[in-house]
């Protein structure tokens, strides 16, 4: 790029020695390593026939959304703070891992407990936290239930919104700032907004969550006429999208073309619409694609036909477009760059659409018996985008706090 | 812009953007040109055939006692994925269960005059407490029908603990009825019925079936005796449970009645099959059975979309019950719908729809 780039990650400035030296065997070996190390942390944690079970499904699958929102800030909001770019370089891999995973568990477990179920639900609103849905009455079951959705909805929307900032405005206007100060000030922007865009897209989904509805407190789902359910699923489905396009610009896409804007704030804000734009493209196309694959849903059906399903199954396949991208960057080098631009990208673009397709087979193939999981495509109890979610997370790990070792190691010169 | 955004940058992203504008524009066919895009839709209606009359008897929908017990199973066990056949169910030391146990279960008592006048006996489920179920046939004189083998056929909805568990309570008066069962059965289902027993689940059955059974798919509309139909959906269920059967009855000069066990696949899903695959499917006369939408007294937005497309139906009569749950009850009476009321006997708690014991004929 030759504009003036206001702000860089220490992610972007790493230099790598390459321990596997042939590209596609330390590709292979590190997406079968990250998949192990993903397939260990869902038999512990989520599958149910597995140790904790908590895919029950909303209150794991909780966890696992915030686990990815906590490795954002970590990386791309605190740029690794508090640890200092020396003892990244120096500190073995492994050792880093343990330590980074561990922080990145700690403070979501302090999120969810403290910050959701003690702070923000029990004193603000009930349904965010599980002890005080259970007071009113509800059931243990669903208490947790409902508030882990919640949760993760709030999650989901800070996903899309947490990484614009460093990835399309480059902390614009405070990427002279110091960490932790310009951490904290980005995280409280971000989640400020986030916050916002919890009360328009998801609060109306808990008026018509609860019996009798709750009017008084949160408007009616504006969604409704024009997209024929009152869930909060259809705004789910395409903030997923959003996320994940946020996440192809800043790895197969490059930023392009928003990066070809000179200034900032305008490179950032192109950047918002073009990620909003390729959003809805992929929330449309994923729509249609049903259309044509199952037929039009109808207005109060259940499963494949339900109009919510299926724009929570857009955010799926999203999420799954998503994961071959992410292999593809972190694992492969992101290949190819020996062309020009454009032709990097569509090169990128046809195999993240023919890896995702391959994807999409290999889940709902084998998912029951790897996973726990039921067979079929719409299940009303299971989410693909848990599963997917925490490979993901594992991948970011992987890539983020490992250098993708053992296939490579961080340089000094970094 | 950058220095060297040249002409042939540009095109090249021009190149780029018609590819994105592509995507684009298929998107916005899902909306505006959705319908000149997508292929039409082919009605494949099956006669069916007719039957005179229809009555059917609620033996037992109340398939456990309390809410929160069962949700305390489940959750204690790993939520809702979980198979049924591992979960510890709670049978002692419930206030509002029977005799303690917080098992009940699902079963219908269906009779269907054919047209020649014969009247066809239909055991529909099995229910899932053997001792509450046994009661319960023997109240409304069904155990002793299947003891002088007077019923033709048990068909079982699908696999679920409160629709199946309960077989020994049929199998002990009648161990060669003849079954239908839906394609999805794990393995565990055929061995419960060839007298397995799961204690882990508590899930008791001592007694094998020795009956022809048959495996129904979803290929067809499986049409057993004119006017008398079974549909099956490819559906995927919680506690780790697959596939699910119901009933498409025809009744002379009424229309079509659906008759359901917990119809997971959806009860608008329903209707659109039928409407899609059986003849006079565009005109539903009344529907009958778990609807499953809030069994356990849950939410969801969902449901209120599916409350607010009722009513474009026409249903005239709605004897819903069991995993229909209250909640849903109530907003079907608050929107007008047909659903029918109950006496609130036989340990159903409420009058608000068709409970235990109550009874809906169609002729």
């Amino acid at each position: 790029m030759s504009h003036q780039v206001l702000d860089t990650l220490f992610l972007e400035e790493r230099k790598f020695t390459h321990i596997i030296k042939q590209p596609v065997v330390r590709g292979v070996v590190n997406v079968l390593l990250a998949f192990a190390f993903f397939m260990a942390l869902w038999w512990v944690f989520m599958d149910p026939r597995g140790w904790l079970r908590w895919y029950t499904p909303q209150y794991g699958y909780m966890y696992i959304r915030w686990l990815l929102i906590v490795a954002i800030w970590q990386v791309y909001i605190f740029n690794f703070w508090p640890f200092k770019i020396e003892w990244l370089e120096k500190t073995h891999p492994l050792q880093k891992g343990l330590i980074m995973i561990g922080i990145n568990f700690a403070i979501t477990g302090i999120l969810v407990w403290v910050f959701y179920y003690w702070i923000f639900g029990k004193l603000a609103i009930p349904y965010f936290s599980w002890p005080e849905l259970k007071k009113t009455g509800l059931s243990d079951f669903f208490s947790r239930e409902y508030s882990s959705l919640a949760i993760l909805m709030m999650a989901a929307i800070a996903s899309w919104l947490s990484p614009i900032w460093p990835s399309a405005f480059e902390n614009y206007p405070w990427h002279r700032l110091q960490q932790p100060a310009k951490g904290f000030t980005v995280l409280a922007v971000t989640f400020l907004f986030t916050t916002y865009a919890y009360f328009i897209f998801m609060h109306p989904h808990y008026r018509v969550l609860f019996y009798p509805w709750q009017e008084y407190t949160a408007a009616f789902p504006w969604w409704y006429e024009s997209f024929r359910t009152l869930s909060g699923n259809f705004n789910v489905g395409w903030i997923m999208c959003a996320t994940v396009s946020v996440w192809l610009t800043e790895t197969i896409l490059e930023h392009y073309p928003f990066r070809l804007v000179e200034k900032q704030p305008w490179r950032g804000l192109a950047g918002f619409a073009f990620i909003l734009l390729l959003a809805w493209i992929l929330f449309f196309t994923f729509t249609f694609m049903q259309d044509m694959v199952w037929g039009v849903s109808v207005e109060g059906a259940k499963r494949l036909m339900a109009p919510d399903w299926r724009y929570l199954h857009n955010g799926e396949l999203a999420v799954i477009l998503l994961t071959v991208a992410l292999a593809l960057y972190f694992y492969f080098d992101n290949w190819p760059r020996k062309f020009s631009t454009e032709v990097n990208l569509l090169v990128r673009v046809a195999i993240v659409i023919v890896g995702a397709w391959g994807l999409h087979w290999l889940y709902y193939k084998f998912s029951p018996g790897l996973l726990g999981t039921q067979a079929g495509y719409s299940h009303p109890q299971q989410f693909p985008m848990a599963p997917v979610i925490l490979f993901i997370n594992v991948m970011l790990y992987h890539g983020w706090f490992m250098d993708c070792w053992p296939g490579r190691r961080i340089r000094k010169e970094s | 812009m950058e220095k060297d955004f040249t002409r042939r940058t540009f095109i090249k992203g021009m190149a780029v953007g018609t590819m994105a504008g592509y995507l684009g524009a298929a998107g916005l066919s899902s909306t505006v040109f959705k319908n000149q895009l997508l292929p039409q839709e082919k009605l494949n209606q099956v006669d069916i055939g007719e039957i005179k009359a229809l009555k059917i008897k609620v033996v037992s929908e109340t398939s456990w006692y309390d809410n929160n017990v069962f949700l305390n199973d489940v959750k204690g066990a790993g939520g809702l994925l979980v198979n049924q056949y591992t979960i510890p169910w709670t049978c002692a030391g419930v206030a509002a269960g029977y005799q303690g146990s917080n098992l009940g279960g699902f079963s219908t008592y269906i009779e269907a005059t054919l047209m020649d006048g014969k009247v066809m006996k239909i055991h529909f489920d099995t229910g899932w407490n053997p001792a509450w179920m046994e009661k319960r046939f023997r109240e409304e004189g069904v155990a002793e029908k299947l003891a002088k083998k007077e019923i033709d056929f048990m068909v079982l909805s699908h696999e679920h603990i409160d629709h199946f568990f309960g077989l020994e309570a049929t199998l002990k008066f009648y161990p060669d009825i003849p079954l239908y069962v839906p394609k999805g059965f794990y393995q565990e289902g055929f061995d419960f019925l060839k007298g397995k027993s799961f204690p882990a689940a508590n899930a008791i059955n001592n007694i094998p079936h020795r009956g022809k059974m048959t495996v129904l798919d979803s290929s067809k509309v499986n049409i057993l005796y004119p006017g008398i139909a079974l549909m099956t959906f490819d559906v995927p269920i919680i506690l780790r449970v697959f596939g699910e059967q119901a009933f498409v009855f025809n009744v002379k000069d009424k229309g079509l009645v659906l008759v359901t066990g917990c119809c997971h696949q959806g009860i608008i899903s329903y209707m659109e099959e039928v409407r899609k695959k059986v003849k006079g499917g565009e005109k539903i006369y009344a529907i009958e059975g778990g609807l499953h939408i809030s069994p356990f007294e849950d939410w969801d937005p969902q449901y209120d979309d599916l409350i607010m497309a009722f009513n474009k139906y026409g249903v005239q009569k709605i004897g819903c019950n069991h995993c229909t749950g209250f909640i849903t009850a109530e907003k079907m009476h608050k929107a007008g719908l047909p659903v029918i009321k109950g006496t609130a006997r036989n340990m159903t708690k409420r009058d608000i729809y068709l409970g235990n014991g109550d009874e809906l004929a169609i002729a």
